[in-house]
């Protein structure tokens, strides 16, 4: 079995358009001003069903991580540090870390986005260490 | 439909659980679930006839795959009440929404249980939330790392430690080392030193950290209390209960600062209407898909404060001869996990314990909690279980 390929929808087509293009865009409510992650029908918060895609700054904090060494399925090189990332401008959103060790990354961590295609149609949004003077 | 309130007040007065096994080749599910459902009746007192409700998985072949309607047949009656959900055909759910349908007249006497062997066919895919979800089979976030993003900011906000885990992890297991009915019957003993030497799956869970995958079926009956009165077990009660849902499995990760103390609300309405504090509890079957979630729920369900169920769960508090025993049938980390219905087998723990003839018996236990949940603590439901005479 390979790695699972998310399949877009009407909901979220445009945000992984934006990621193809290098930009980390997430739902805000026009009603209350609420962005949040994933793309639901309505806001999670005010039940309005008008919203539109906004861009972020890509940049945030580990809000969790857990290092993967065991998948259910193939398609995963492990151990990966599978993390939960709070986006100083936005919603927590599930990714990975990459670019260091997976047992160096640690809550509290700044890290910004870096997309990394995945298939012809898909580019992910993986995080990486904030580093200093960036 | 007769009676006043307090005689129709739903009580449970027959269990069942069938063999259960890491793997039972020659057994299928829907002879499983046939089981199940006579055993429970048989256990009840009573003959399929008797049943008008029916809370069951129906795996097939026959009738329609899914739909509890199918039993009709077999119980050779019309039904009054069923289900097409396997969530509603299981643990604290199933008990709590038969218990409603009892206790409002709806149906006098309904089984919830059945078998859904998820290990197999069509279901032997990732343990997840059994359909795609965009967002996160791409990251390869299953149940175990769902659970771990819990724990691992628990343990960053409290100082929870792997060793308090681990404690956890070889009481319960230790419990189903001397079980004969436990899938793990015979392994063991562990220490904290073999738990924390197994292999990593997800931090922080090593391998015996983690709940064991198997099959089995189970089931139970729920009718009023007047209705028992001619039965052959002293009927155990349901004496409170209570629900929450957070949002639907797996399309978000749980994050601890929403979820991590979800089955609060749900232990304040039980205790409300049992009248009673946790402290009044003397055995505990708790969903335990992994160790720390043991922690949490001790938490949650208020025998301690947030943050504090670390240290008292590795005191010895959840031993059997512990102040707060927690699943003296080892659980869903030796005792059995089998897809859903392990949340059956909470439900037929507690019973047993309360009639006074479980394996690993808590002298003289009058008050159990029963606890199910799951998707990395994105839902909880509970129920207060007691003797009624």
């Amino acid at each position: 079995m390979s790695r699972p390929v998310p399949a877009p929808s009407a909901l979220t087509e445009p945000f992984w358009a934006a990621a193809a293009r290098g930009e980390l865009i997430v739902p805000q409510c026009s009603a209350c001003g609420l962005r949040f992650f994933v793309p639901e029908p309505a806001c999670p918060r005010c039940f309005s069903d008008t919203w539109d895609y906004v861009s972020t700054s890509g940049r945030g904090t580990v809000y969790s991580v857990t290092v993967v060494h065991r998948t259910p399925g193939a398609g995963f090189e492990t151990p990966f540090a599978l993390a939960i990332v709070d986006l100083d401008d936005g919603p927590a959103l599930l990714t990975h870390v990459i670019g260091c060790d997976p047992a160096k990354v640690e809550i509290g961590m700044p890290v910004r986005v870096e997309f990394r295609r995945l298939t012809d149609e898909i580019v992910l949004p993986y995080f990486t260490a904030d580093g200093i003077g960036d | 439909m007769a009676g006043t309130l307090d005689d129709r007040r739903a009580v449970i007065v027959g269990v069942y659980a069938t063999k259960q096994a890491l793997a039972l080749p020659d057994r299928d599910p829907m002879s499983l679930a046939i089981e199940a459902v006579k055993g429970a009746a048989a256990d009840a007192g009573l003959c399929p006839a008797d049943l008008d409700g029916a809370q069951v998985d129906w795996p097939g072949p026959g009738g329609i795959p899914g739909d509890g309607s199918s039993w009709a047949r077999m119980f050779g009656r019309d039904l009054r009440w069923t289900s097409d959900s396997m969530l509603d055909n299981s643990g604290v759910r199933g008990l709590l929404k038969a218990a409603a349908a009892v206790t409002a007249g709806y149906a006098d006497t309904v089984i919830v249980g059945g078998c859904r062997l998820v290990t197999r066919g069509a279901d032997n895919a990732p343990i997840g939330a059994g359909v795609p979800v965009e967002f996160t089979d791409v990251w390869g976030s299953y149940v175990v790392a769902q659970f771990a993003l819990v724990a691992a900011r628990h343990m960053h906000e409290y100082g929870t430690t792997p060793r308090q885990l681990a404690e956890v992890a070889a009481t319960i297991r230790n419990n189903g080392s001397t079980n004969p009915e436990a899938m793990m019957y015979g392994r063991g003993p562990y220490t904290a030193d073999d738990v924390l030497a197994s292999r990593m799956i997800a931090t922080p869970f090593h391998l015996l950290d983690c709940c064991i995958v198997g099959e089995g079926g189970a089931a139970f009956v729920v009718t009023t209390e007047e209705r028992a009165r001619d039965l052959p077990h002293p009927p155990i009660a349901v004496l409170g209960g209570g629900m929450e849902y957070h949002q639907a499995p797996y399309a978000n990760p749980a994050l601890y600062r929403e979820v991590g103390q979800i089955g609060r609300d749900a232990a304040a309405r039980s205790y409300a209407m049992a009248g009673i504090t946790a402290s009044d509890l003397d055995v505990f079957s708790l969903y335990d898909p992994n160790s720390f979630e043991i922690i949490r729920q001790l938490e949650a369900l208020g025998v301690c404060a947030e943050g504090e169920g670390g240290p008292l769960a590795a005191s010895g508090a959840i031993a059997v001869d512990g102040k707060h025993p927690v699943n003296p049938d080892g659980g869903c980390l030796s005792y059995a996990w089998n897809g859903t219905q392990q949340m059956t087998l909470k439900v037929v723990e507690a019973v047993r314990q309360l009639r006074g003839h479980a394996v690993h018996q808590i002298p003289d236990a009058r008050l159990a909690a029963v606890g199910t949940a799951g998707s990395g603590a994105q839902h909880y439901e509970l129920a207060v279980l007691g003797r009624s005479r």
